[in-house]
C-alpha cells in the first residue's frame, strides 16, 4: 500500500505544527498497518478532542471525531455493535487520563477489542499549552508558569493495573520499537493501549528551553530506561514518570479473554 | 423473544423496554439510576436474545457516547435514564444532534435539581432535554401517559429517530414508569429504518429528501465516513473557520425538524369547543383528562410530543377557547413556549397550574383552579 | 536508494537532521514554496541504502519524519520508489 492510499489527499497536508510528533506517530502506524495486513475499509478509527484527535481525519477510512474524552466509549460502542470491524482509538494525555480517565481505566478493565494509541505530549497543545496530567514537575506551562506543583501520572502502569491485555511504552524516538508494537498491538485481542511520549514543541519545549524538536528528541533519548532496568534501578521513580526518566517498553502481555468474546454474537445459548 | 401480539399486564418501563427490542433496537448502554433501573434489567436479558448487546457502562455519558458509537456501526440504539443522568449526557446529546446520530433515549424523570426525589415523579428535564445541550439544536421528544403510550411511542421514538437522524427522547415519569396497566400489542407495527447510502428501499425514510435529511453513512461499508462534531460540509470536511457553511449546517439541523413539524407532533384532544381548555402532557394529564371528561365546559389538549413544540395544535385549541389553562409538574417549563404561541392565537388569558413534589395534581386540584379562573 | 524529501510536504523541522545516524541530511538554507527552509539531503552517499536496490534498512527518516515528506529513491534508474513498501529491515 502507498503511503497516500492511506491517508485522504484532499486534507493534506495535515495541521500539525513543524517537528510534531503526531505526524511520527502516523507513520509508525501506517508501517505497521500495512504489515500486519488490515484493510482500511474494515477499519474504524475513533478519536476524542485534541491535536492527535485530529489523525483519524486524515486517514482514508471510516473516521469518528467524538466529544472530548470519550473515545474509547464510542469505540466501545462501535465494536460490539459491530465485532467484525477492527476499532482503533487515537487519544492524547488530556483527552485519555484526565477528562476520559474514568472510560480508560474501565476500558482496561472491560478488555473490549480495542487499540488504543495515547500520544501523550505533556501539554494540552492545541489550546496553547496548559499544564496536563502529565506535564512533569517543576516544567513551566501557561497555566504553572512558576513550575507544575503537581506529580505526573503514569498512563502506562494504570493501564497495567486496570487489566489491559497490552501495554507499552515508547518515545517518538524509537521508532522502530513504536511499530514493533503497534504490531503486536494490532495481532493480539483485546484492549490494547501503546502510550507514545512525543514532542510538542510549539507549546511544551518553547517554554522549557526546548524550543528545537530535536532538543525534545534529545531529552527523550537521554531519559529513556527500559522498563526492567527502571524497576531494578529507581522503583520510587517509577511513579514519578517523566520527572526524570521515562520508562519505556513493552510493560505487560496479557491474554485475557476479551468482552465479546465472552458474550457476543450467538454465544448467549446458556441464558436462563 | 419478541413480545407477541396481544393483551398483556405490564409495567411501563417493561412496556417500553419490549417495544425497544419489537423495534428493533440491537445495542443498550446504560447505566442504574432510579426510576428507569428495570428497563437496564429487563434488556440485559432481553437484548442478547434478539441478537443484540446488552452494555452496563461506567456512567451515562459512557452510556450515551456508546450508543451513539453503536448507531455508527448500523445498530439501532437506545440508553436508559433519569434526571442526574441526563445532565451527565448532555455533551453528547448535542454531539448525535450535530452528527445527526439516530438515538433513544428513555429519561424516567424524577424530582429534580441534583438528586431531589429519586423515587417520585416529576416533569422537570423538559426544558433540560431540549436546551441542555449548547449550541442551536433540535430534539423529538415523546410524553407517553399510560403503559399502552410508552410502548407505541417507544416504537414511534426508534421510527422518528431513524426517519430524522436525530436524538429522540421518551419523557416519561417515575409514575409512568412504575404504572402497572393494560398492553395491546397490535399485529402489525410500522417500523422505519434510516435510509443508507447507496442503497434505496420503499421505506418512509426515503421520503425525506436528501438535502435535510442525507443518507447514513454505516461504518465498515466502505464509505469512508467522517463523522465529527466539528462544523463540517456535506462531503463532511472540517471547516470550523467558514461561518457559512455553520449557518447552513446548523439551520439544516433545526429545519430537518421544525419543518416536519406537523409529521412528528402528536396530540389527543377531548373536548375540542370548550370555553376552557387544558393542556397538559404525561402524568400531570390525569387530573385535568378526569375533569375534561365530566365537565363540558373544560375540554383538554394532551400532547403527546413535547420537542419540537406542537405549535398547530395548540395554536388551533387556543384560537377558539377563552382561556387555557396548563399543567405541569414543574415550576412552568413548557408554560412560557404554550403561553406565546396561545396568545399569538388570540386567546385571551393562559394560566398556570403547576405541582412539585412527586404527586400529579388531582382533579380536585384542577377544579380548584378552575374555579379561580371562573370556568366552572 | 536514495532519501528523497519532498518540498511540498517538508516543514523544516529538521528531525532527519538529527535522527539519521550518517548526517545525510542538512538544514535547508532556500525556501520552499511553502515558506519553509525545507531540509536537504545533502550527503546521500552516506546513507546505509546507498547501493541497495531492495532490502531497506535503517529508515529513521522516513519513519519519523511528522510530514511524510521522506521517500525512497532508487538511484540506479531514476524511479521513484514508495518510501513506503514492505521493509524487512
Amino acid at each position: 500500500m502507498d503511503i497516500f492510499d492511506f491517508y485522504r489527499k484532499d486534507q493534506w497536508p495535515h495541521v500539525f505544527c513543524p517537528g510534531c510528533g503526531n505526524g511520527t506517530v502516523m507513520n509508525c502506524f501506517f508501517r505497521a498497518f500495512d504489515k500486519v495486513g488490515w484493510k482500511l475499509d474494515n477499519t474504524v478509527f475513533v478519536s476524542g478532542i485534541g491535536c492527535s484527535s485530529r489523525i483519524p481525519l486524515y486517514i482514508n477510512s471510516d473516521a469518528i471525531h467524538t466529544t472530548h474524552g470519550r473515545a474509547i466509549a464510542f469505540a466501545t460502542g462501535i465494536k460490539l455493535s459491530r465485532p467484525e470491524l477492527d476499532v482503533v482509538v487515537f487519544t492524547g494525555d488530556g483527552d485519555l487520563g484526565a477528562i476520559g480517565g474514568n472510560h480508560f481505566i474501565n476500558g482496561c478493565r472491560r478488555n473490549v477489542d480495542l487499540d488504543v494509541i495515547c500520544i501523550n505530549n505533556n501539554i494540552y497543545g492545541m489550546t496553547g499549552g496548559q499544564a496536563s496530567i502529565t506535564t512533569p514537575h517543576e516544567y513551566i506551562s501557561t497555566t504553572t508558569p512558576r513550575g507544575n506543583r503537581e506529580y505526573p501520572f503514569d498512563l502506562a502502569e494504570i493501564a497495567v493495573a486496570a487489566g489491559a491485555n497490552y501495554v507499552a511504552r515508547w518515545t517518538t524516538r524509537h521508532v522502530h520499537e513504536l511499530t514493533k508494537s503497534i504490531v503486536a498491538s494490532l495481532n493480539k485481542k483485546g484492549f490494547n493501549f501503546i502510550e507514545v511520549v512525543s514532542q510538542c514543541p510549539t507549546n511544551f519545549g518553547r517554554r522549557n528551553k526546548m524550543a528545537d524538536p530535536s532538543a525534545l528528541l534529545e531529552w527523550f533519548k537521554e531519559s529513556s530506561v527500559r522498563r526492567d532496568k527502571a524497576r531494578a534501578a529507581a522503583v520510587d521513580h517509577v511513579d514519578l514518570n517523566l520527572a526524570g526518566q521515562i520508562t519505556t517498553g513493552e510493560f505487560v502481555s496479557r491474554e485475557r479473554e476479551c468482552y465479546h468474546e465472552r458474550t457476543g454474537g450467538s454465544s448467549h445459548g446458556d441464558g436462563h | 423473544m419478541n413480545i407477541k401480539p396481544g393483551e398483556y399486564f405490564l409495567q411501563g418501563n417493561e412496556a417500553c423496554m419490549e417495544a425497544a427490542v419489537l423495534a428493533g433496537a440491537k445495542f443498550f448502554a446504560g447505566y442504574p439510576i432510579t426510576p428507569s433501573t428495570e428497563i437496564a434489567e429487563g434488556l440485559a436479558s432481553m437484548l442478547p436474545e434478539a441478537g443484540g448487546e446488552f452494555l452496563q457502562m461506567e456512567d451515562e455519558i459512557a452510556c450515551i457516547s456508546a450508543v451513539i458509537g453503536a448507531s455508527w456501526g448500523g445498530a439501532k440504539s437506545i440508553t436508559a435514564t433519569s434526571g442526574p443522568g441526563l445532565s451527565l449526557m448532555q455533551e453528547a446529546i448535542g454531539y448525535a444532534a450535530m452528527t445527526e446520530t439516530p438515538v433513544v433515549i428513555v429519561d424516567v424523570m424524577r424530582g429534580g435539581p441534583s438528586t431531589g426525589q429519586p423515587t417520585r415523579a416529576s416533569q422537570g428535564d423538559i426544558l433540560a432535554t431540549k436546551y441542555g445541550s449548547h449550541g442551536d439544536y433540535q430534539v423529538i421528544a415523546f410524553a407517553p401517559a399510560n403503559v399502552q403510550e410508552m410502548f407505541d411511542l417507544t416504537v414511534k421514538a426508534f421510527n422518528y429517530a431513524e426517519k430524522y437522524r436525530v436524538p429522540t427522547f421518551i419523557l416519561s415519569d417515575a409514575e409512568i414508569g412504575h404504572m402497572r396497566g393494560l398492553l395491546t400489542v397490535p399485529n402489525e407495527i410500522k417500523i422505519v429504518n434510516r435510509k443508507e447510502k447507496g442503497i434505496r428501499r420503499s421505506d418512509e425514510a426515503y421520503d425525506v429528501p436528501d438535502d435535510l435529511v442525507p443518507p447514513f453513512e454505516t461504518f465498515g461499508k466502505g464509505h469512508k465516513a467522517t463523522v465529527t462534531g466539528i462544523t463540517h460540509t456535506a462531503k463532511a470536511r472540517v471547516e470550523p473557520e467558514d461561518p457559512t457553511i455553520h449557518q447552513q449546517l446548523v439551520k439544516r439541523l433545526n429545519d430537518k425538524i421544525t419543518n416536519n413539524r406537523r409529521d412528528i407532533n402528536k396530540w389527543e384532544v377531548i373536548g375540542p369547543e370548550s370555553k376552557t381548555m387544558i393542556v397538559s402532557y404525561g402524568s400531570a394529564s390525569f387530573g385535568g383528562r378526569e375533569v375534561a371528561a365530566k365537565d363540558d365546559r373544560v375540554g383538554l389538549l394532551r400532547l403527546k410530543s413535547i420537542w419540537p413544540l406542537p405549535v398547530e395544535p395548540i395554536k388551533e385549541v387556543a384560537s377558539k377557547c377563552e382561556q387555557l389553562l396548563v399543567c405541569e409538574m414543574n415550576l412552568g417549563q413548557l408554560y412560557w413556549g404554550i403561553k406565546r404561541v396561545a396568545l399569538e392565537a388570540g386567546c385571551k388569558r393562559v394560566e398556570l397550574l403547576s405541582k412539585i413534589g412527586g404527586d400529579p395534581p388531582s382533579p380536585g386540584e384542577v377544579r380548584h383552579k378552575l374555579r379561580e379562573m371562573g370556568a366552572i | 536508494m536514495r532519501p528523497e524529501i519532498n518540498l511540498k510536504h517538508c516543514k523544516a523541522c529538521d528531525i532527519c537532521v538529527y535522527m539519521c545516524p550518517n548526517d545525510c541530511f542538512s538544514r535547508g538554507v532556500d525556501i520552499s514554496d511553502r515558506g519553509y527552509f525545507a531540509a536537504v539531503v545533502s550527503a546521500p552517499e552516506k546513507c546505509f541504502n546507498h547501493g541497495r536496490t531492495k532490502k531497506l534498512i535503517c529508515e529513521l527518516c522516513v519513519l519519523s519524519c511528522p510530514d511524510q515528506a521522506i521517500s525512497w529513491k532508487d538511484e540506479s534508474t531514476g524511479d521513484e520508489g514508495s518510501g513506503n513498501e514492505h521493509q524487512t529491515g
